[in-house]
């Protein structure tokens, strides 16, 4: 989550970062031929304080460097949503509910033992027994993990398991003949010489600065460039990393700046860039348990109501993209929508189309110019934004800006995040934002929002749909695309509900969220970036195994 | 002694009932911790994935029991001096957490406080001693004009020009990332440049209070009849502001400075943020915005304690100094 830093020390900080500049400060030491010696990376996690942790389970506490420790069975390019061989060179659907995963052979362990089917087994065991590491609730679906031969491995779910399979493949694996003797895995936290496949091992930690250093014995040795890693904590993307970073101090960091571009990239246009690849899609959701938002017309006529380029220019300074009325992400998602549809599903903002189309759809205005509902009183809702998110803020103030101007008596809301989220998740609000999607798994990008089962009465926690979309021909569509083995089948239940997105607007998708992401190249290249996005900014093994020496 | 043992008996009735509020106020409080800390991991979307709120969940624990019950748990823990384990550093516990962030609060906070007392105490009796002359306007406009500068501006003002331009001292953070704590001179020497800058920043404003307060304090004291009999009784001035004036002015900084070094324990939020001070006033931001309960209750406890044990020592010095107190409550 962004720090929400006042204005004014922002504004402070952007005035000190422009004034003068002294180069940052880069030891050099001798570099071994066609190796990058070190690069400094920005925050390493777990808190101001942080305390060593390398429990790869531990998602919410263990330190930066366990991404580069712990593998998985595929690595996603969460940008164009491919599964990349990793410790399995391969996968197979035997049927629906078998998986079958080939092992990588030569892996070894940092003790110089191999990493073997065994391993995953007990691996994916161990969050079974343990729920609380199994941080993506996989033994949901799944009924079995097994070694079935030397190097393969046997998942088998207990329904059609096409919709798990980004979680089934993205458990850590960790070494038996060490795990199997701790005795609570839920507090380890794997500092005493940790066994680990990955990249990277630790080289030293305290908690200003976490190092870690190349694994010589990596089954990808050969494609690891960079020597040593070096994470520094200071403010947690604060004015002083942001002063850090306009000064040069990080080979890549990943913060919100505001104006990065003069903050940044103009301070050394040739070395300094930037990558925001969106992230989740941020909505306008209208409580459909409410009048008038549970009448289709009044929502379609919503959807030309907001003016996104303002949001996207003031609220978001630019760095995002504007949502497309499907529910996807476009063009990431671009092959999953319907053939002719008119612009991607992007809706131009159209004031004078939303009063045309309110006016048509029985909801006219008064002599005084405020919009009647059809019971011919005046129309008067609410719109929450927690009021420490500034850019959301911002954001809300012009949709409010957007209904006002339609006639609508609008109160915005600002409470705390907690008790929005509440609100939120029982029902009790109007209109206010949520945010969904973003991950390679489109069954789940969809059904989170949109899904029957996921919702609640109203005055009950709905576990992700708030909105209270309840529609047969949706949870067909979705319970369509979650047993879908081939991408036909599953081509055609998206499709369908992009049409429901369209036709019958159950939310109005606003702009994408952005993933933050910037890099410099006067020491390493190979960052993914616009033009070569062969992934996405937190793919860290991907890219730490494309990085190779300027020059 | 009934005005000591009754100051004892209102020292222990508030230190029970701010214990009570401190177990009853997060429980009072809208939002899980779970879904915090998830929150805070989502990155920019916000998006929160209810799978990994249950698993959180299940990693921390929820407490079990009807409230009496919790409350009973609660009171003997702490008793025990177990305050649970914390939510933003699972699985290490509060009292690890505490540890580690107490020493650089106790010695900046605590060290700059004595310093900016004494200097500060001295240099308001100096104005107070010349009052009217041009020492005393220096001194009295000077650290007015200073107390009106907001502190985060100066420390950042500090920071760019000590940290940054001039690169003399380390802009944040309590030591730097290559060296390894420990009792080493050479992580000695690194803490202390370290410090320099919160250090600097805390002594700038520091003095300003205890300069107004001692001066304004002693002018009044040698304006009283008694200076006046001392003066006609041919006692020098020098005499007369040291002897009777600065040590009658005195009085009230004391009791301030026996409050203030209570509040130590709760750091100072601001200086601790500003420069990323490893001490517990970072710490404790960071607990609230968390909702972190154990490791916020266990510091609000401990500053409670510090300013009611602070208070209390202050009454008992105060009847000790000032018999016109005892002989009142008595009375």
């Amino acid at each position: 989550m962004r720090r929400h830093t006042p204005v004014w020390m922002t504004v402070a900080v952007l005035a000190l970062a422009g004034c003068t500049g002294t180069e940052g400060s880069s030891g050099t030491t001798a570099t071994a031929p066609g190796m990058v010696d070190f690069l400094d990376y920005g925050d390493f996690g777990g808190g101001t304080a942080p305390q060593a942790n390398y429990n790869p389970y531990l998602d919410a506490t263990r330190l930066g460097a366990t991404d580069y420790m712990y593998e998985k069975l595929m690595v996603f390019d969460n940008y164009s949503c491919t599964p990349r061989p990793w410790l399995a060179t391969g996968f197979e659907w035997t049927d629906p509910r078998t998986l079958v995963l080939k092992l990588r052979s030569g892996v070894k362990w940092t003790d110089g033992q191999t990493l073997t089917a065994e391993d995953v087994a007990f691996s994916y065991q161990l969050i079974k027994k343990h729920e609380a590491l199994d941080t993506q609730g996989l033994w949901n679906f799944l009924s079995s993990v097994e070694a079935t031969g030397e190097s393969t491995i046997t998942m088998k779910f207990d329904e059609p398991g096409a919709s798990v399979f980004t979680m089934a493949i993205n458990v850590p694996v960790v070494p038996e003949h060490t795990w199997s003797k701790i005795p609570d895995p839920v507090t380890f936290v794997n500092t005493d010489k940790p066994v680990s496949s990955g990249p990277y091992t630790v080289k030293a930690f305290n908690p200003q600065q976490l190092t870690i250093e190349r694994n010589p014995a990596y089954w990808q040795a050969d494609k690891i460039k960079v020597q040593e890693i070096r994470f520094h904590k200071a403010d947690g993307g604060g004015p002083i990393d942001q002063l850090k970073l306009s000064r040069g101090e990080y080979d890549h960091n990943a913060m919100f700046v505001p104006d990065v571009k003069k903050a940044y990239v103009d301070r050394d246009p040739e070395h300094n860039h930037y990558w925001y690849p969106p992230g989740g899609t941020i909505s306008a959701y209208l409580n459909l348990t409410r009048a008038p938002f549970d009448d289709v017309a009044f929502r379609k006529a919503l959807t030309t109501a907001f003016d996104h380029q303002e949001i996207i220019e003031k609220a978001q300074l630019g760095y995002v993209d504007q949502a497309s009325q499907t529910g996807l992400i476009v063009p990431a998602h671009n092959k999953w929508l319907p053939a002719g549809l008119p612009g991607n599903g992007l809706v131009k903002y159209d004031a004078a189309a939303t009063d045309a189309a309110l006016t048509a759809a029985g909801y006219r205005k008064d002599g005084t110019g405020r919009r009647l509902g059809k019971d011919g009183k005046p129309i008067a809702f609410t719109f929450k934004v927690p009021g420490t998110y500034t850019d959301w803020v911002a954001a809300a103030e012009i949709v409010v800006d957007g209904l006002k101007a339609q006639g609508f008596d609008v109160a915005m809301e600002t409470p705390d995040p907690q008790t929005y989220e509440k609100d939120r998740a029982i029902g009790d609000y109007d209109a206010l934002f949520g945010a969904y999607g973003g991950s390679c798994n489109m069954y789940r990008n969809l059904a989170d929002p949109l899904s029957g089962d996921l919702s609640a009465p109203i005055g009950k926690k709905a576990r992700s749909n708030y909105i209270r979309w309840h529609d047969k021909e949706t949870d067909r569509l979705l319970e369509e695309l979650r047993v879908a083995t081939d991408e036909a089948t599953q081509k055609e239940a998206i499709a369908g509900v992009t049409k429901v997105m369209m036709e019958q607007v159950p939310m109005i998708p606003l702009w994408y969220g952005a993933k933050w992401y910037q890099y410099q190249t006067d020491k390493a290249i190979g960052w993914p970036e616009e033009k070569n996005p062969y992934a996405s900014p937190g793919d860290n093994l991907l890219i730490i195994t494309n990085l190779r020496p300027t020059g | 002694m009934r005005y000591f043992l009754r100051r004892a008996g209102f020292f222990a009735a508030t230190l029970w009932a701010a214990v009570t509020l401190n177990f009853l106020i997060p429980r009072l409080q809208p939002g899980d911790p779970a879904e915090a800390i998830v929150s805070r991991l989502s990155g920019e979307t916000r998006i929160v994935d209810p799978a990994q709120v249950e698993a959180i969940r299940k990693m921390l624990g929820v407490p079990g029991g009807n409230l009496l019950a919790q409350y009973g748990d609660y009171l003997s823990a702490v008793l025990a001096g177990d305050f649970g384990v914390s939510y933003t550093y699972f699985p290490y516990t509060v009292t690890h957490m505490i540890a580690e962030g107490l020493p650089w609060t106790v010695v900046l906070v605590g060290v700059t406080q004595v310093v900016s007392f004494v200097a500060g105490t001295l240099l308001g009796a100096w104005a107070a001693y010349r009052r009217n002359s041009r020492v005393d306007s220096l001194i009295t406009l000077g650290s007015t004009f200073v107390g009106t500068l907001p502190f985060f501006w100066l420390a950042l003002v500090l920071i760019y020009v000590f940290g940054f331009t001039l690169n003399w001292f380390p802009a944040q953070g309590g030591y730097g990332g290559g060296s390894s704590p420990g009792w080493t001179w050479a992580f000695f020497s690194d803490a202390v440049q370290h410090s320099v800058l919160p250090a600097l920043s805390l002594l700038i404003v520091g003095p300003v209070g205890w300069i107004i307060g001692m001066r304004n304090n002693m002018v009044q004291t040698l304006g009283e009849d008694y200076a006046r009999l001392a003066r006609a009784r041919g006692l020098t001035r020098r005499r007369i502001a040291l002897t009777y004036g600065a040590r009658i002015a005195v009085l009230p900084n004391v009791t301030g400075f026996a409050i203030a070094l209570g509040g130590i324990l709760g750091g100072t939020v601001l200086v601790e943020s500003v420069f990323n001070y490893p001490g517990l006033g970072r710490m404790m931001l960071e607990a609230v915005s968390n909702r972190d309960y154990p490791l916020m209750q266990a510091l609000f406890l401990f500053i409670t304690i510090g300013v009611l044990a602070a208070n209390f020592l202050a009454d008992v010095l105060y009847g000790v100094l000032d018999p016109r107190v005892r002989g009142e409550e008595a009375a």
